[in-house]
C-alpha cells in the first residue's frame, strides 16, 4: 500500500483527501503546515508527497524545493486553488499540478500516474 | 559790350534765359543763384566769355581757368552726390533685409526675403534667382527655390503690380510668399529637380565657386570652358552670377542671378553689393535651416515626452489592473476551496446514498451547482491572469509538447490521437507563456470535449513573414460560421459565466497580447483554429 502525506491548511480538505485516498487504497497522513510536515517525513516513508501551494503564511514551493533537495525519490504532486501557477518555473520542479476542484478525479488519476512512473523508474534503476 | 547771356541783368523775364523753364520762376529775381545754377553751363554764356577773352582784358584768362575749373568741380560733386545717394539707398536696403533676417528664424520667410531683394527693383534688381541648398545627409548641392519671370511680358507684368503697390522690402517679401512662393515652387520645380550637384564633383562651377567662398560671373556659359553644356542649357542664359553662402566656414548653399529678360550687364558693383549682402543671407538661412532640425527634435522630445507620459499612466493603470486581478484572485481562491469542500463531501456523501435515497437529488444538486461554480471561478481566474501578461521569449514547439502532454489523459479517455507536426529552426515568440500555454489547453480541450469519440487533431507550427502560425485543426464536427463567431466572441449575450466561455476568453487574452487568433469551419466538417505569435517586441500593442 502506497503510503501519501498531503499538506494543506485547510482541515476539511485533508479530510476529504484523506477519506478519498483511502478509498482509493492508499494510506494517507496528513498535516497542516511545513512543520507538521517534516515531523511527519520524520517519522516514516512516504511514496508520493501531495502540496497546497498556499499555506497560510507559509509557502508549498518553498517546502517542495526543500523535498526535492532532501527526498529527491518522493515525488510531490502540487494541488492549488490558483491555477495560474501550473506555468509558473517554480511549480515546474514537481512531478504534476492539479488545481483544486471538488472533483478529486483529476488528482487521483494524477497520483496514479506519478506512482507508476516511479514505480518504473524503481524498475529499470533511472 | 551787348552781351548774350542775362548775368549782367538783376531781373529777367521768361524767354529771356533758354535754360529756365517753367518751374523755375523764382530764378528771374534771383541774379547769384541764376548765374551759379545755370549761367555756367549756359551756351550764351560760353559765347560771351570767348567775346570777353578776345577783348584782351587781362583778367579774362583767370576767369576762363576759374570757370572751367569751377565747372570740372560741380560735375565731380553732382557725380558723388549720385554715388552717396545710390549707396544711402543700399545701406537703407541692406538695414531693412539686415532687420528681417536677423529676426526671423523661418526658412520660408528667410529664402522668401533674400530672394525678392535680388529680383527686386528697390533691391538689386536682378531679373531671375536660383537657390541651391547643401544637402549634408545626401551630400549634395541641390536646386531649393527659384524666383523670376519666364518672359518678357510676365516680367513687365510683375514690374508693373510692383510699380503700383509702393511696398517696402518686408512688406514685398511678405507679399511673395503668400501669393507667389507656391507657383514659383511649381513654376521652376522640374528644373531645380534637375539642378542637383554631387559636392564630391568638384569640377562642377557651383562646387568650384562654393569653395572659392567669392562671387563669380560668368560670361559667355554656352562657350565657357568651366561649365558644363548640360548646366548652361538647363539656366538658358550666358550671363550669370554665382554668389556662395558661406556661414562660419561651412557651406550653406549658393545663388545664381541673372538679367535673363533686360539682358543689363551685371557690374563689378553689382558683384560686391550681392557680395554684402551674401553675408547675412548665408547665416540667417542656416540659422532658420538649424532652427527647423531643432523644432523637428523639440518635436520628437516632445513626443517622447508624451509616450512617456501615456507610458506612465498605462502602468499606473496597469498597477490598477493588477491590483484588481490580485483582488479578484484572492476573492476566487477564498471561495475555491469551501467550493470544494462542499462539492467534494457531496460527491463523497453521494457514492455512498442508494438511488433510492430521497436525499440522493439534493445532493445530486449540490453536486451540479459546485460544478457550475467551480467553472465561474475558473473563468474569472483566467480573465483576471490576463489583465497583466508578462511576456518573454518562448520556443513555441516546446510550449505545444506540453500542451499535449498535459491534455493526453483526455485524449486518452476519447480515443482521440493528437499529431503534432512541428516547423524546423524556428525563432522563440515574444509571448505570456501561461496565458498562450492556457489558450492552447482550452483549444484542444474543447475539440476534444466537442467532437465525437476517436477524432483526430492536427497540430502544426511554421514561420510566415515574422509570426509564428500555430495551426491545430479539427475533424470532427460540423459546425456554422455564426455558431463558432459565438463561440468566439467575448462576453456575447449568448453566453454566461461557467458556460463554456473558454474561447471567448482565449481569444480576450490573445488580443491583449496583439496575438491574431481566428477560426474558420471547414466546408468538409471541422475547424481550423490558426494564431499568429510575434517574434519581435515591437509587434506588441
Amino acid at each position: 500500500m502506497s503510503r501519501i502525506l498531503v499538506v494543506d491548511d485547510e482541515a476539511n480538505i485533508r479530510v476529504l483527501y484523506a477519506d478519498e485516498l483511502a478509498e482509493e487504497g492508499y494510506e494517507v497522513v496528513t498535516a497542516g503546515n511545513t512543520t507538521e510536515a517534516a515531523e511527519r517525513l520524520r517519522e516514516g516513508q512516504f511514496d508520493l508527497a501531495v502540496l497546497d501551494i498556499k499555506l497560510k503564511n507559509e509557502s508549498g514551493i518553498d517546502l517542495l524545493q526543500q523535498l526535492v533537495k532532501e527526498r529527491h525519490d518522493m515525488p510531490v504532486i502540487l494541488c492549488s486553488a490558483f491555477s495560474c501557477y501550473k506555468d509558473d518555473f517554480s511549480a515546474w520542479l514537481a512531478d504534476g499540478y492539479v488545481v483544486k476542484s471538488s472533483d478529486l478525479s483529476e488528482l487521483k488519476q494524477e497520483i496514479s500516474r506519478v506512482l507508476a512512473k516511479k514505480a518504473q523508474r524503481a524498475k529499470t534503476g533511472l | 559790350m551787348d552781351w548774350e547771356c542775362c548775368w549782367d541783368r538783376d531781373v529777367i523775364a521768361l524767354g529771356d534765359c533758354p535754360n529756365i523753364r517753367e518751374g523755375d520762376e523764382d530764378l528771374f529775381a534771383s541774379r547769384r543763384r541764376r548765374i551759379l545754377e545755370k549761367c555756367c553751363d549756359c551756351e550764351n554764356f560760353k559765347r560771351d566769355l570767348i567775346r570777353f577773352r578776345d577783348s584782351g582784358h587781362p583778367l579774362s584768362q583767370v576767369f576762363s581757368l576759374v570757370h572751367e575749373e569751377y565747372r570740372r568741380q560741380k560735375s565731380q560733386i553732382q557725380s558723388l552726390v549720385s554715388f552717396l545717394d545710390s549707396k544711402t539707398l543700399e545701406v537703407r536696403f541692406l538695414h531693412e533685409l539686415g532687420l528681417v533676417l536677423q529676426t526671423s528664424v523661418d526658412l520660408e520667410e528667410v529664402l522668401s526675403v533674400a530672394l525678392t531683394a535680388i529680383t527686386a527693383g528697390k533691391g538689386f534688381g536682378m531679373n531671375r534667382a536660383f537657390l541651391f541648398m547643401t544637402d549634408r545627409e545626401r551630400d549634395r548641392l541641390q536646386g531649393y527655390l527659384a524666383i523670376g519671370p519666364r518672359n518678357y511680358e510676365e516680367a513687365s507684368q510683375t514690374w508693373h503690380e510692383i510699380a503700383s503697390n509702393d511696398m517696402d522690402l518686408q512688406t514685398l517679401a511678405q507679399s511673395f510668399r503668400k501669393n507667389k512662393l507656391s507657383f514659383e515652387r511649381a513654376k521652376f520645380h522640374d528644373i531645380l529637380e534637375r539642378l542637383s550637384v554631387p559636392l564630391s564633383d568638384t569640377d562642377h562651377i557651383l562646387v568650384k565657386a562654393m569653395d572659392g567662398k567669392h562671387p563669380v560671373l560668368i560670361e559667355d556659359a554656352f562657350h565657357h570652358p568651366e561649365v558644363a553644356p548640360e548646366f548652361a542649357r538647363l539656366l538658358g542664359v550666358d550671363t550669370f552670377l554665382l554668389m556662395p553662402l558661406i556661414s562660419r566656414n561651412r557651406r550653406v548653399g549658393i545663388i545664381i542671378a541673372d538679367n535673363c529678360i533686360t539682358h543689363r550687364r551685371i557690374s563689378e558693383e553689382d558683384m560686391r553689393s550681392l557680395e554684402t549682402f551674401a553675408f547675412p543671407v548665408a547665416f540667417a538661412v542656416e540659422r532658420a535651416a538649424l532652427y527647423d532640425r531643432l523644432q523637428v527634435e523639440l518635436n520628437r522630445v516632445t513626443e517622447a515626452g508624451n509616450k512617456l507620459k501615456e507610458q506612465q499612466e498605462l502602468i499606473v493603470r496597469m498597477e490598477k489592473m493588477a491590483l484588481v486581478g490580485r483582488i479578484t484572485s484572492s476573492i476566487a481562491h477564498s471561495i475555491r476551496n469551501p467550493l470544494m469542500i462542499i462539492g467534494g463531501f457531496a460527491r463523497s456523501m453521494l457514492k455512498n446514498t442508494p438511488a433510492s435515497d430521497p436525499k440522493r437529488d439534493f445532493i445530486e444538486s449540490i453536486v451540479g451547482e459546485t460544478r457550475q461554480l467551480e467553472g465561474v471561478l475558473d473563468e474569472i481566474l483566467n480573465y483576471s491572469d490576463s489583465l497583466y501578461p508578462t511576456r518573454d521569449f518562448w520556443d513555441v514547439n516546446y510550449l505545444l509538447e506540453g500542451v499535449i502532454r498535459d491534455t493526453g489523459e483526455a485524449q486518452r479517455l476519447r480515443g482521440y490521437s493528437c499529431g503534432f507536426s512541428p516547423g524546423d529552426g524556428l525563432p522563440p515568440a515574444w509571448i505570456d507563456f501561461k496565458q498562450v500555454a492556457y489558450c492552447l489547453r482550452t483549444i484542444v480541450q474543447s475539440d476534444i470535449e466537442e467532437i465525437e469519440e476517436g477524432g483526430v487533431i492536427g497540430i502544426s507550427t511554421y514561420l510566415e513573414g515574422d509570426g509564428i502560425v500555430i495551426r491545430i485543426e479539427d475533424r470532427g464536427r460540423r459546425i456554422g460560421r455564426e455558431e463558432l463567431d459565438a463561440m468566439m466572441t467575448p462576453f456575447s449575450s449568448t453566453q454566461d459565466l461557467g458556460a463554456g466561455l473558454g474561447l471567448a476568453l482565449c481569444k480576450t487574452m490573445l488580443q491583449k497580447q496583439g496575438i491574431p487568433f481566428g477560426g474558420e469551419p471547414l466546408p468538409e466538417g471541422g475547424i481550423v483554429y490558426t494564431i499568429i505569435l510575434p517574434t519581435r517586441k515591437e509587434e506588441q500593442t
